[in-house]
């Protein structure tokens, strides 16, 4: 995937509805952090997403409508044998809203993750979709785990 | 580099780099409605986090808390470097917590110094 270390540019896309986009503020070409934001919109609720990605970990921030920090999880695989463990750092109200988001990052990229957001409990549709966004994101990014060799019979 | 990214709600970030003993430090730092977040690394990774605010006593000198919510707790130094965030952002007039991640190949008083220096250059409070 060629990615341009440089661009800086604000754009608007109708593709998916994404209202906004800022991509990679990083300064030069020596910044291994690159961020990147942009804004959705879900049943008239404006959703931000925030994507700081280092060399080895991944740090994301959902906003729903507001600019609250919300929530802060981490998950990353551990032992035994690689399984995905999350973990509540900061917040962390009974309904754990974002941390099944925090795990199935990790299962999809294979790379620690740091999760931070303040969606509200009890609407499974919103967390959905911010997670299907996130996730699309983050491929376009460039973030896939290699997939096992298909066993041909 | 400051940004805004999003319109119409509370929102910045700023992202910097300074440079030490030849290898370089990223340092971001945002601004959120309830909180700030800094990290600095160097290894790649957030390291260890830690979350920092200030407690409303009956005293007239505010009083913090410190506290590491992951990574290493055996390293006073990482503590030191959030105390004095904390007050700095206290004394600037925010109530508003710190939580701070510090990614660090060593935990040396004049690295932390760095941090310190370069966060306050850069801040958002």
């Amino acid at each position: 995937m060629d990615f341009d270390p440089h661009a800086s540019t604000i754009e608007s896309s109708s593709a998916d509805g994404i209202v906004h986009e800022v991509q990679n503020l990083g300064i030069n070409e020596e910044s291994s952090t690159n961020i990147t934001c942009f804004s959705d919109v879900f049943n008239d609720i404006p959703i931000h997403f925030q994507i700081i990605c280092f060399p080895k970990q991944i740090y994301a921030w959902i906003g729903c409508q507001t600019a609250r920090f919300g929530s802060l999880y981490a998950a990353a695989s551990t032992r035994p044998n690689n399984i995905v463990s999350v973990t509540s750092l900061l917040g962390g109200t009974s309904d754990n809203t974002g941390s099944g988001i925090a795990r199935r990052i990790v299962l999809k990229t294979g790379v620690p993750v740091t999760l931070a957001c303040n969606i509200p409990k009890d609407s499974p549709m919103l967390e959905a979709h911010v997670e299907k966004k996130l996730i699309q994101k983050l491929i376009f990014l460039g973030y896939t785990k290699s997939k096992p060799q298909a066993v041909t019979s | 580099i400051l940004a805004f990214p999003f319109e119409d709600i509370g929102f910045a970030e700023i992202q910097s780099q300074f440079s030490w003993q030849e290898s370089k430090v990223d340092i971001v730092i945002c601004s959120y409605d309830d909180q700030f977040l800094v990290m600095a690394t160097q290894i790649g990774t957030m390291g260890t986090i830690m979350h920092a605010r200030k407690e409303e006593g009956m005293l007239n000198t505010p009083t913090f808390n410190v506290s590491v919510i992951f990574g290493k707790r055996d390293e006073p130094m990482l503590l030191a470097c959030a105390r004095q965030l904390i007050e700095h952002i206290s004394n600037s007039g925010s109530s508003k917590p710190l939580t701070l991640s510090l990614g660090l190949k060593d935990h040396s008083m004049e690295i932390l110094k760095g941090i310190v220096s370069a966060v306050i250059e850069n801040r958002l409070w």
